[in-house]
Parts: structure tokens; sequence; C-alpha cells
């Protein structure tokens, strides 16, 4: 009888944890789903169902097949560069090849791009790849590269990589300093004893200090992954999915579907697929990561 | 004892979470769909008045850049001292963050009782659901009013059914703007056929310098292009069946004509037109890098901060000899104020805006922020040639058709965007564009029922 008492105390202590998880991540998602049947606006008085044809406009649509391009091109590339790149950079920065003050002052310029707000970094990039007054055009001029000048934000193959390539530089440094805690956090014996071992630097990282940090990097991958799919700002800020759609991605469609396009059910639509995207990578990446395994 | 005291405690603490989190719930809900309930009942809510004799007005408007902001702040001021018993509570944000963030305030309570409303579709939308208070009765309660507003501009924020949502604030058009000075050494004449304009950009280009500045990176500006060229390739009946979403077809082969048109242009612009906003290719216009510039009237304001000591002119747009539309047509629209179907205060706001948009303010308006409202006579006393020929432009046309991105369904209009940026940049061709565009409207004749 004491026992069952005793037993209701931690659920107590769950239930605001859960109503607040409840109210503000499956309630949402779940109500996400039902407007995704419907045509409403943001402003309408009536919903229309219309059962799974926002699915059917949404996979039919045009725009589809380059959304998803665009975004598989951001996730893959900035895997390569953020994740790939940024934990190499932290293990040089972790490696016995820098003084100490060198490294603190290389990781704080590496992480910097990622404190500045993104509207801004997209403002300043707009006028980097200006065609006529920026600064990227006459930088190829003033180096005899004249003839690799473009119009970069404007041609419509070159967009969606000037607006990764932002991101790269924005957010390697990032996942550079993530690393570097992770790294820092692997215990100096085992280090050691691959040295006494034998072990060179490349022997250590591949075999001691990657695995040793592989949650972290999972966790990485994930971000990026997940970032990679509701990227929004970056393209809101400067080409607005354009030149014709050719920059455009999920995020933004969903966006202007919502508040555009009076298309609430449209825009919930894409926010499903969304979901369903990002929670179907993370799943199977805890999965071939085996996490919580070394 | 202790144990009951800590249960007691974690229960009132978890009810005390999951009240403040009903609590949250309950405004979401109704950011969205619930709107639409409240609309029906909005009036009821409403209806009690603001604590003591204070009514609060709130308002919402997109100009928040100077000299137009401090101007609205100020003529607020004076009817706010002018009227004690009136408060007002304003808030503003740029065009494009306006046009989304009226769309969720304007279901929902916190709809503001006087704001900012495009004429054309964007209103309309609103009127479907009622969310427009009608001005008509308050406009013929007051026939002086009526009158005193001219009719051209007034007839855009008119319906169909004759039905008037809102009262302008400034009044616009498109016109070229050209350099006088590039035009006099080259000895070129203003263009009046569409055959002329292309010999003049040839001489143009022929002297080296770039003719056309046109920055396209935000899509309407390229939109302006085709709504004026639609005006004279398409006749007026077919184009006011396609801009109607319901029976929109865009079939007519004028739409691919006036994208041939537009693509004749396409070589003489800047480089990179899709790259640029329009605010930078009109840097290369008032910098002297380019001859002509496709702006509105109320670009004026900047052309002459940008460059003060320019001499420009402008041109209205060519006149395509044989074309099936209408050349007399002048593209703009007045921009202006709109009243919510909810106001608890529909006598105070009309007041109001009889003042803020009448002749007296109007011809301060147009002293010093070089716009003009809809109010007759508020060119009197204007000094500036420029503003005066401006206002001619206005003044003198028979028929407004605004601008084609406020004209179009919204899906209509981001496929027509979108096109019209591909076939900038050469990918699409005209036929194909149309195709696509057509795909949309038809889509789109399902979608507004």
């Amino acid at each position: 009888m004491k026992k069952k008492k005793t037993n209701l105390t931690p659920y107590l202590y769950i239930i605001p944890g859960l109503l607040m998880v409840l109210g503000l991540v499956y309630i949402p998602v779940i109500v996400n789903l039902v407007y995704s049947l419907f045509h409403l606006s943001s402003y309408s008085s009536s919903m229309r169902f219309v059962g799974l044809d926002n699915y059917r406009r949404l996979f039919t649509n045009d725009t589809f097949p380059i959304m998803m391009r665009n975004n598989i091109y951001y996730c893959v590339i900035s895997l390569i560069v953020q994740v790939g790149f940024g934990t190499f950079l932290a293990l040089l920065l972790e490696s016995k090849l820098a003084g100490e003050r060198f490294k603190t002052i290389c990781r704080n310029i590496y992480f910097i791009p990622s404190l500045v707000s993104l509207t801004a970094v997209g403002l300043m990039f707009n006028f980097i790849y200006n065609p006529q007054l920026g600064m990227l055009n006459a930088l190829l001029k003033n180096i005899g590269m004249a003839n690799l000048q473009q119009t970069w934000l404007g041609d419509k193959n070159l967009a969606i990589f000037c607006i990764i390539a932002m991101s790269q530089w924005q957010f390697t440094g990032y996942i550079t300093l993530l690393m570097v805690v992770a790294f820092q956090n692997v215990p100096n014996d085992y280090v050691e004893a691959a040295i006494i071992d034998g072990a060179g630097p490349v022997r250590r990282a591949l075999s001691i200090i990657l695995p040793l940090a592989k949650e972290q990097l999972l966790v990485c991958t994930i971000i990026t992954v997940i970032g990679a799919f509701k990227l929004f700002t970056e393209v809101y800020s400067t080409t607005v999915g354009g030149p014709g759609n050719s920059s455009q991605v999920l995020g933004l469609f969903l966006y202007q579907n919502a508040f555009l396009h009076d298309d609430m059910g449209m825009a919930a639509a894409t926010g499903v697929l969304i979901f369903i995207i990002t929670v179907t990578a993370s799943i199977f990446q805890l999965k071939i990561s085996r996490s919580g395994e070394v | 004892m202790k144990k009951n005291l800590k249960k007691t405690l974690s229960i009132g603490l978890a009810a005390m979470m999951a009240l403040s989190l009903a609590g949250c719930g309950g405004s979401d809900t109704s950011a969205t769909p619930a709107a639409g309930d409240t609309a029906a009942g909005g009036e009821a809510s409403q209806a009690a008045p603001a604590s003591g004799d204070v009514k609060t007005i709130k308002l919402f408007h997109r100009f928040p850049d100077d000299p137009c902001n401090a101007f609205i702040e100020k003529k607020i001021a004076e009817y706010e001292a002018a009227h004690p018993d009136i408060k007002f509570e304003v808030t503003s944000a740029q065009n494009q963050p306006y046009k989304e963030k009226i769309k969720v305030v304007v279901g929902s309570d916190e709809c503001p009782d006087i704001f900012f409303s495009f004429c054309g579709e964007f209103s309309e939308r609103f009127i479907r659901e009622g969310l427009l208070m009608d001005l008509t009765p308050y406009l013929e309660a007051d026939p002086e009013w009526k009158e005193s507003l001219m009719e051209t501009q007034m007839d855009e924020y008119t319906t169909a059914d004759g039905m008037v949502y809102g009262i302008p604030f400034r009044l616009d058009a498109k016109e070229f703007f050209y350099n006088v000075d590039m035009f006099n050494d080259l000895g070129l004449e203003v263009p009046e056929t569409w055959d002329d304009f292309i010999k003049v950009l040839d001489a143009i280009q022929a002297s080296g310098v770039v003719p056309i500045a046109e920055g396209n990176q935000d899509k309407w500006p390229g939109a302006h292009y085709l709504g004026a060229l639609n005006e004279q390739c398409v006749p007026d009946e077919v184009r006011a069946k396609d801009y109607d979403p319901k029976t929109g077809e865009f079939t007519d082969p004028g739409y691919v004509e006036a994208f041939k048109y537009y693509q004749q242009l396409v070589p003489y612009m800047n480089m990179g037109v899709n790259g640029m906003t329009h605010d930078m290719a009109r840097l290369g216009f008032t910098n002297g890098q380019n001859a002509i510039l496709f702006a509105e009237l109320v670009e004026i304001t900047n052309i002459k901060q940008e460059n003060p000591d320019m001499n420009w002119g402008m041109f209205k747009f060519p006149v395509i000899e044989g074309a099936k539309g209408n050349p007399d047509l002048v593209s703009g629209a007045p921009e202006g104020f709109a009243i919510s179907s909810k106001t608890a205060y529909p006598d105070e706001c009309i007041e109001f805006l009889k003042w803020f948009l009448g002749p007296e303010t109007g011809a301060q308006q147009a002293a010093e922020v070089g716009w003009f409202n809809a109010s007759l006579g508020v060119d009197e006393g204007l000094t500036d040639p420029s503003l005066v020929s401006a206002y001619e432009v206005i003044a003198n046309a028979k028929k407004m058709d605004i601008w084609f991105d406020n004209a179009l369904y919204s899906t209509v209009c981001d496929e027509y965007l979108t096109q019209i940026s591909d076939i900038t940049n050469g990918d699409v061709t005209p036929e194909d564009a149309m195709a696509k565009i057509q795909k949309v409207a038809a889509e789109a004749q399902n979608l507004a029922q």
C-alpha cells in the first residue's frame, strides 16, 4: 500500500514536462497532419476537406524535383564540408602541431561567422555576389580572371550553390567547435597509450579520437541533415527561390504557400513531408552508427 | 506531513503548468483556422469599448522609412491632440513582410482597425471572407467627400459589384525615366512607338552605354513590364476574364506576343538582371551608367536623393502599333487604407481617414514626401517641376490598370513571376512559359472557389 503511494510522485513530476512536449511538439505535429488534408488560408473562415489533394499537388508540382534536388545538394555538401572538413579542422586544432595561443585564435576565427545573424549574412552576400558592384566579381577582375565573372545569384545553375557556399562559410566553424569540445573529452590516457604503442597522428585520430567522439559526430551529422531540410533563411534573404524557381527549397516553399499564396493546406503537406524526411534520416543515422555502443 | 506538503506542492505546480499551457494552446490555435470562427462572432467580442472614454484605434501601415514614416507620425500626433478621446496604436512593416503579416492578423482578434491594403486581388481575397468594411454608404452619405476624390483612382478601390473598400494614400504609375543629357548628346527623341523605342535603344547601345537599368531579383519588376505589355497585346475583356481566378485561362495568343516583346528588350538591359534588386539597378540609372529606367512615380523621391543634379525626364510606355490591346491604359494603382469590418469604431475611423487622406493633409504630403493622395487639388502650390509632371501623368490617365502582380491570383502570380524570371535568363521559350502558366491558372480555378 505504502509502496504504491510513493510510485505516484515521479509521475507528477513528469506531468509538466510531458504536457509541454505534448502541447508544443506532438499536438502541433498532429494538427498539422490534419490541416494537410484541408484547403484553407491563414484568414479564411472555412476549411474545405480535400483529402490527399494537397499531397498530389505537391508531388506533381514542377518545382518539387527542383526543391528536393536543392535540399539534397545542400545536405550532401554540408555533410562533406561542415562535418567532414569541420572535423578535420578540429583534429588539426587538437593535434600537437600548433601552439596553444594559435589554436585559440583559430578556434575563435572559425566560430565567429556562426554568431552573425542569418539575415545579416544573407544581406552581406547579396552585396558580395552583386554582378555589377559586388566584391566577388571585382576580385576576379583584379586577379585577372575576368572570364570567370558570373551573375551568381542571378544564374539559375549557380544560385543554389552560391547559397550553399554561404552556409558553409558560416557553419563549418560551428561544427569544428563542437568537435573540438568532444575531442577534449577523449581521455588523455588512451592517446598517450597509443603514442607509446607507436601510433602516428593519423592512426591516433582514426583509431582512438574519432571513435571516442562518435556520439558528437553523430549529433553534428543529425543537426546538419535536419538543418539541410529545414533550410529557409539563407534562401529567403538572398534569392527568394529565384531566378525562376531554380533555388527553391522545401522550407521556403512551405512559407510562401502559407503566407503568400493563402494555401495553408499545401504548406501543412510540405511540413509533413519535411517532418517525415528528417525523422527518417535521424532514425537511420542512429541505427547505422549504433549509438550508445563504443 | 512533510511528504504531504511536497505532494500538494507538486500537484499545485503541475496544475499551474497545465493551466498556463492551456492558455498558450488557446491562443495558438486561434491564429489559424479558428480565426474564421472569431470572424463570424467578432463583432460581439469587440463591441465592448476600451476602458474610460479613450478610444484606441490600431493602425498598421507599410511605410516604415522616412520621410513617410515621420510624416505619418506627425499627422497622427496632430490628430490625437485635436481629438483627446482618440488614441492611435501605430505599427508598420516593410512591404514584403507587411504582405505576410497583414494576412495573419487580419482574420484574428488582433486585426488593426485601419490598415494599408493594396487594391485588387490583394484586398478582394479579404472581401470574400467579409473582413473589410464597406465604405460605400459613408461615401453616399457625404457627397462632398465623395466628389473630392479622384474618380479614376477610386475606381481601383471599387469591386465589380460597386463596393468601395479603400481610400488612396498615394497615387502611383509606371513610366520610363530617361537621362535627358544622354538623349540630347546622342540627338535622340523620346520614342512614342515600339519601333522607335527599339531604334533609340540601338542608338544608345551603339554609343557604348547599356540602355536599360533593370534588376529583377525580387521578381516583381519584370512583372511590371509584362503587365504593361499585356495591356497592349491582350484585349481588355480577355484580361479581365483571365485575371479573375475563377475564369482565368491565359490562352489568348497576345500573352505569348507580350513575352516576345519583353524578350526583345532583354539584350538591352544591364548584365545580371536576375542577380540584382530594383533599387540597385536604379543606382545604375542615377549614376549615369544606364540611360533608361522603368520605374514608379513614387521613386522620384529616391531618384532625387540618389542624384539631385541629374537631368531626367519621363515618357509613357511606347505604343505597339497593330497590337490588339488597349494602348491608353496607364500601369499603376493607388495604394491606400481600408477599415476592418470588425472595428468597434467605424465612425471614428471614417472621420480620421477623411482628414488623413483629405486635401489638406494631401497637399502637405505632396510637398513634404513627394507623394499624392487622391483628393483633388493636392497639386496646388506645387512648384517642383518633376512632381508637377508626375501628377499630370496620373491626372491625365483615363483609366488605370493595376499592378500586374496585384491583379493576379497568388499562385498564378507566382508562376508568372517565375516564368518572367526564366525568360529574362533565356531559359524558357514564351510558348512553354505560357503553357506552364495556363496549367497553374486551371488549378487556381479550383482553388479560388
